[in-house]
């Protein structure tokens, strides 16, 4: 017995490179994607794996210390690195709770559905990451399965609600016929961005201003290309760390390469994860598509509109000025900043495409967002040493506007930690 | 010549790996002299120049000098085949 157990023991201190491609076989059985296919599948994402973690190793590497260098130059406080979710989602689906919460939450949404608590089918098990992300965050915070699997299934409620309550808007607005999005960071910037929304259009003048979005995306066409946008904030960065002309330069490329490299490496864990995915749809498809429901979908659907890419263009210079001038923002914008769409994508359609308000409603929310995120740091780290992403107690904080400064992930938090107090 | 297709999503990772597999094997299935890139719909505008055809699963920001489709189909599993062709007609 004790054999059994320290090889158990073993076997899970080799870390999600190895625990996560056993349990994506084992899942692939379980939706019959056959012994062959759910191997292949698992290898692919233990693969992807590796890439993630070396790139943030080239992220933190460099950024860190820069980081640190700004702060005693310039007292600029902004000492947590902001990885971007693609590193959120790798530690969510790396964490122990992962393998459990996928078909849970598949079967709440079904029962949801045959009780007609939702309409929503959420067909999209790639974004399951969010519901896994809070159920990590309350994992990391209490240490308890059965507390993890009530943070991950409420935060599946709320966005399953948010999705029905959204979709006649999207569907109207961008055209998506029968469709919602229940795409877990959309929804949580979704509630708050229409109200802060609601509240700009009645501010009298301001309701009567209006933007072209063809003309701003080609001014702001250069925030859109992530590569450019990592060499331009690393060449920044550099010089304000005080580097020398090479390092300078370093730096720029190191940040142009994360920046890159980061979405091949998650497209790598994406690839082994569609055979499951497929197979998942295929299901609920065949079981539940005949009723009168709304299709869940990835909110990067909505997200090519020309107001919201507009929007998102012009927010990012704004995120980054807030980030510095914010009292008690520590969090340094980068990973994130490519994904302001998918924060304001609700917002924008509410507003029906009026570019000067979204851009108004969408600068409250990445403050509010810059302070949840630098409030959420020290699980946010916590989560990515228990992926083994950082090494523990390392000199640089992690966090990310994806996870870390998201409404709905930050009341997981603050009700795991009250619940950690009182029990 | 081989042609050169962009296959684009709202972050240029998620919805585009799904397209993208699909697309890669429909050209390799039917023998297409093709490549597939995958990009950000906002890096669109800056490489169609040298692209032929565009698949996006998101909506169009603005309009492009080549053809466009949007492969919504191959995210709901729903009229995938009818899309297959349309892809193909505007490689041969």
């Amino acid at each position: 017995m004790d054999s059994l157990l320290s090889g158990v023991q073993y076997v899970l201190n080799l870390g999600p490179t190895v625990i996560l491609p056993i349990a994506i076989l084992f899942i692939g059985l379980l939706f019959g994607t056959g012994f062959k296919n759910s191997f292949k599948s698992g290898i692919i994402i233990g693969i992807g794996f590796v890439g993630i973690n070396l790139v943030i190793g080239v992220l933190v590497d460099n950024l860190g210390p820069a980081a640190q260098q700004m702060v005693e130059r310039f007292g600029l406080s902004l000492t947590v690195v902001d990885a971007g979710w693609p590193s959120a989602a790798a530690a969510s689906w790396a964490s122990p709770v992962a393998a459990v919460l996928i078909p849970i939450c598949l079967v709440v949404n079904i029962i949801l559905l045959v009780l007609k608590g939702t309409k929503t089918l959420d067909i999209d098990i790639w974004n399951y990451w969010h519901f896994i992300a809070a159920g990590a965050t309350g994992y990391v915070v209490t240490g308890s399965w059965w507390f993890a699997i009530l943070c991950a299934v409420l935060y599946e409620i709320v966005v399953l609600k948010v999705a029905d309550w959204t979709a006649p808007l999207i569907q109207k607005y961008f055209g998506l016929e029968g469709i919602s999005l229940p795409t877990g960071s959309t929804a949580a910037f979704g509630p708050i961005g229409i109200l802060i929304g609601w509240l700009i259009t009645k501010i009298p003048g301001l309701n009567k201003l209006h933007a072209d979005p063809e003309s701003i995306q080609k001014r702001f066409g250069i925030f859109g290309e992530p590569m450019m946008m990592g060499l331009i904030l690393g060449l920044v960065i550099g010089l304000l760390a005080g580097y020398d002309v090479g390092g300078v330069t370093k730096m720029g490329i190191s940040m142009a390469a994360v920046m890159l490299l980061m979405p091949r490496m998650v497209k790598i864990l994406m690839e082994g994860l569609i055979p499951i995915s497929e197979a998942a749809r295929n299901f609920l498809h065949k079981r539940y598509g005949d009723r009168d429901i709304y299709i869940g979908l990835d909110a990067a659907l909505s997200v090519g509109h020309p107001s919201v890419m507009a929007t998102a263009l012009i927010l990012v210079p704004i995120t980054l000025f807030i980030a510095v001038i914010l009292p008690g923002n520590r969090v340094l914008p980068f990973g994130d900043l490519a994904t302001i769409p998918f924060y304001i994508a609700f917002v924008v359609a509410f507003l029906r495409g009026n570019i000067i308000h979204s851009v108004l409603a969408g600068t409250v929310m990445v403050t509010l967002s810059l302070w949840m995120a630098t409030d959420f740091a020290a699980v946010h780290t916590l989560m990515m040493e228990g992926a083994q992403f950082t090494a523990p107690g390392g000199a640089t904080e992690i966090s990310s506007l994806d996870l870390g400064g998201n409404l709905f992930n930050w009341a997981i938090l603050k009700f795991s930690q009250m619940w950690n107090a009182i029990f | 010549m081989t042609k050169t297709v962009l296959v684009a999503c709202g972050a240029g990772i998620a919805t585009s790996t799904v397209v993208c597999n699909r697309v890669e094997n429909l050209i390799k299935d039917n023998k297409v002299d093709a490549t597939v890139i995958q990009c950000k719909i906002a890096e669109v505008a800056s490489r169609q120049e040298s692209a032929d055809l565009i698949v996006s699963t998101t909506i169009l920001p603005t309009t492009y000098k080549i053809p466009a489709l949007i492969a919504t189909s191959y995210i709901t599993g729903i009229g995938m085949e009818a899309l297959d062709k349309k892809i193909l007609d505007h490689l041969k």
